[in-house]
């Protein structure tokens, strides 16, 4: 990726496309939701998972973000649907920023991503 | 203008004329003007002569004389000659200076250097429009006062300030005044016979000219002394040293010459594509317009959309070319001083996008970005947690 593009492909592809972008109020019975937000830039995340038998059946976001969060939060929900809640704090966000090229000086708008999935897993105990 | 754009940027930069192009073009060969302009022998005499040419041209386009009229690199080393030299030059009869926070940077940070050098600097809030009181103004201005800054056009809103009685009082009251006029020279009428303006920065790649030349234009009173801020050379009355680029310049007074022959019709050409945007985007809900239609110049329209983050709003608006609300401060994101500066909230001014158009621009151009434009604040508000 040339220094002067600020997004690479997958950026693009996955901010264009955020198939799990929306909520899941109502869909099930237990719906884990984790809302956080960083002041400086006015970002904010939430991640919305419904639980099934221990499991993340589904996991939407919504996203008041830079197109870099927007995508990272689309990665966490592809790879953490359909699988188990207590294995979401494998999510890193300095490898999600490596994949995505995000620039360093985003690093705390994308530090986001791992507090939402903290704050998901910390109600892991309540779940399923 | 390449096909797979939408250059809406133009307050940014403007694409140069290919009439600007092919004067300039003529310069560049041995058989041009290639010549250091300040060597005595024959080639050097002719290059002089067309800088000479270029900066009538420049002059009759601003109702000046040539001669006060010094080249530089463009408005921001205006603005700093402009306001660090004519500061130091009369700080021995006082050391306060006025400006605004919603000056172009060029200005603002070279207040805030002077500042940190023992100047005491007054800045002035605008209205909620953008526009300066002149009450305000007359209430500031002290004995010590030595310069006023306010600039002409604002380059992100489009606010127009009324430079002619900001002139008017500064004179009153013994005061100099700076205006950077880059947003406004050959799109709109400055008559620098009439208007009461010392000191005057500007630049050619605003009226399609090519980037890397401006001017700084200094009335011919007694008071508008300036020392120099930058040494090596005699160069432009010792002011400005260094080898002048010679078919930069006359690029410049080229791009001089067609603005002022086409302005009229440029103004009303921006004019009509401004309303016809605004007709297409007026209805989104939680749209506000950042500056009043009839204090704005017609080449740019700045808006903001509630709910809508900035920078992803501009990457589903490609590939159609505008400035974001941070678009000075787009490596921090910092939402923009000069929206805020109107009273706007962090979030209006982040959302911010300034759209700018010149004469290249089309209705299809139009067309295109208030269908991006609508398409992308849908896109951003589907994924948003703000309601």
């Amino acid at each position: 990726m040339a220094a002067s593009e600020p997004y690479n492909e997958e950026v693009r592809a996955l901010f264009e496309n955020p198939f799990h972008a929306g909520d899941l109020q109502g869909v099930y019975p237990e719906t884990l939701t984790a809302d956080v937000s960083e002041s400086e830039h006015g970002a904010r995340l939430v991640l919305y998972a419904g639980i099934d038998d221990g499991k993340i059946a589904e996991i939407r976001f919504r996203a008041f973000a830079c197109p870099h969060l927007v995508a990272a939060a689309e990665v966490v929900c592809r790879e953490a649907e359909g699988g188990k809640l207590s294995e979401l704090p494998t999510i890193k966000a300095n490898e999600l920023m490596e994949r995505l090229s995000v620039p360093v000086g985003k690093t705390g708008r994308m530090l986001l991503i791992e507090d939402a999935v903290e704050k998901l897993h910390a109600q892991s105990g309540c779940a399923g | 203008m390449s096909q797979d754009l939408v250059y809406l940027d133009y307050a940014a930069t403007t694409p140069i004329d290919l009439r600007v192009v092919e004067a300039m073009q003529e310069c560049l060969t041995g058989d041009g003007a290639f010549a250091n302009p300040a060597s005595i022998h024959i080639a050097g005499r002719r290059a002089a002569a067309i800088v000479d040419s270029a900066r009538e041209q420049l002059a009759e386009l601003l109702d000046a004389r040539p001669e006060r009229l010094i080249w530089t690199s463009g408005a921001t080393e205006s603005d700093n000659l402009a306001i660090r030299g004519a500061a130091t030059a009369r700080a021995h009869r006082g050391k306060h200076l006025i400006t605004m926070p919603t000056e172009h940077k060029a200005v603002a940070d070279t207040f805030r250097a002077l500042a940190r050098e023992g100047f005491e600097v007054t800045w002035l809030s605008p209205d909620d429009n953008g526009l300066l009181s002149t009450e305000l103004l007359a209430d500031a201005i002290r004995d010590e006062t030595q310069l006023v800054s306010v600039m002409h056009v604002n380059n992100e809103t489009g606010v127009i300030q009324d430079i002619c009685a900001i002139g008017e009082l500064c004179r009153s009251r013994g005061v100099l005044f700076h205006t950077d006029a880059a947003q406004s020279v050959g799109k709109l009428e400055v008559d620098l016979r009439n208007l009461p303006v010392d000191l005057l920065s500007l630049t050619a790649h605003k009226f399609y000219g090519p980037q890397g030349i401006g001017a700084l234009y200094i009335a011919d009173r007694p008071q508008c002394s300036v020392l120099p801020i930058m040494f090596g050379g005699a160069q432009e009355k010792r002011l400005r040293p260094g080898t002048l680029p010679v078919h930069l310049i006359v690029g410049a007074g080229v791009a001089a010459s067609l603005a002022g022959d086409e302005r009229e019709v440029d103004l009303a050409h921006v004019a009509a594509l401004r309303d016809r945007l605004w007709a297409g985007i007026a209805a989104i809900p939680g749209l506000t317009r950042n500056g009043r239609e009839a204090d704005c110049y017609p080449g740019i329209l700045n808006v903001s959309v509630a709910g809508v983050e900035g920078e992803s709003l501009l990457l589903g608006m490609e590939p159609v070319c505008v400035a974001s609300g941070s678009a000075c401060n787009s490596t921090s994101g910092e939402p923009s001083y000069v929206l805020r500066s109107l009273g706007r909230s962090d979030a209006d001014a982040q959302s911010a996008v300034r759209f700018s158009f010149g004469k290249l621009t089309t209705e299809d151009d139009i067309d295109t970005a208030i269908e991006r434009y609508r398409r992308s604040v849908e896109h951003c508000r589907s994924m948003s947690p703000v309601t």
